[in-house]
């Protein structure tokens, strides 16, 4: 009987390992990332995207439960969840644009113009919606490395305190507003 | 023997060269110390947005940011370990590929020892359970001795 059953071990040992495998394919890395979570907002000093003359910084957002949005025009899944985003707003949801711009880089355009960028903004929002109450301008992307932030769109939920709650990386849908935002709010407010 | 030798050599250059080019050609630093820090944290920093390159192997956009990054802070002088804690605290874990020791990841380096041990116990274990068997005594010697001439007995009478 004993035998039998050291017979099968190795069977077993590979059945686990095939389980452990086989949830792996499904697993995603970058949900492992923590970053920023629970710290507070790193501080910046960037220029509105509409207007150079205006500045924004971290101490200007304290007081209001926020959302920061990652997003660029370059960026198909960004411009397909502005409607869903632009909704929030009509909810109530406060959310902040932060421009990503890789044009601005040598490396990756070769030519940057920011009234040109201003009006493809435009355009694009006034076709899609309009989530924000201001975007920012992160040109050299230092605010977005600060925050960890590997692409767009990536949203950040942002408290009173300015410590940030959220990070989640990829678009914003009703599926995961529900399961992931709706949450943390609702901790928010007893 | 000898040629055999000299293009086992060529070969090594070859692929050590390769690595070499592969990201610090477009950075200068002031001393060579630097640029191996440099170096070598490109090849440890993992690219947040692939699913498995370090950053001096990506092209993706926040890979090239954190080659710039990690160039501003080696020629600030920071040491290698301050610029892995930097890009930790703003990428998490992931970014470095080496893992923490923490409570859930010994896993990791527990396991193949312990797989290690056991495998060399239960090679230790049959080997000593083989040789008991195998023990002859004299006995055995004498039962061998009477099944011979049972057998032996046998053949004559047919």
């Amino acid at each position: 009987m004993n035998r039998k059953i050291l017979g099968f071990l190795p069977f077993l040992i590979f059945v686990l390992l095939c389980v452990f495998l086989y949830q792996g394919l499904f697993g995603n890395p970058r949900e492992l990332q923590t970053g920023r979570l629970g710290q507070t907002m790193p501080s910046f000093n960037l220029p509105d995207l509409m207007d150079e003359n205006k500045r924004w910084t971290e101490k200007e957002l304290l007081g209001e439960v926020y959302l920061m949005n990652v997003w660029g025009t370059w960026c198909p899944t960004c411009i397909a969840e502005l409607g869903y985003l632009t909704k929030l707003r009509e909810q109530g949801v406060k959310i902040v644009g932060l421009y990503y711009e890789q044009a601005y880089d040598p490396d990756f355009g070769d030519h940057f113009d920011i009234n040109a960028l201003r009006e493809e903004v435009d355009t694009m929002l006034s076709r899609a919606g309009n989530p924000y109450q201001f975007n920012i301008l992160d040109l050299e992307r230092s605010l977005a490395l600060d925050l960890g932030v590997s692409g767009a769109p990536e949203t950040f939920l942002v408290d009173k305190e300015g410590t940030i709650l959220l990070h989640h990386t990829g678009d914003i849908n009703q599926r995961v507003w529900r399961n992931k935002f709706l949450p943390a709010l609702e901790e928010l407010q007893p | 023997m000898k040629t055999r030798h000299v293009m086992l050599l060529v070969m090594i250059l070859l692929l050590s060269a390769t690595v070499a080019n592969a990201a610090e050609d477009k950075y200068e630093f002031k001393n060579a110390e630097r640029a191996q820090t440099f170096k070598e944290l490109t090849l440890e920093l993992r690219c947040p947005k692939c699913q498995n390159q370090n950053i001096a192997d990506s092209d993706a956009v926040v890979a090239k940011d954190l080659r710039d990054k990690v160039v501003a802070l080696v020629q600030e002088g920071n040491s290698k370990q301050e610029v892995i804690d930097y890009m930790i605290d703003r990428y998490g874990y992931f970014v470095h590929y080496q893992p923490p020791v923490t409570p859930a990841t010994i896993i990791l380096w527990v396991l193949p020892v312990v797989i290690v041990v056991l495998g060399f116990g239960f090679i230790v274990f049959r080997q000593k359970k083989a040789s008991k068997k195998q023990q002859w005594s004299a006995a055995d010697d004498e039962r061998l001795e009477q099944l011979i001439a049972q057998y032996q007995r046998k053949e004559r009478q047919q």
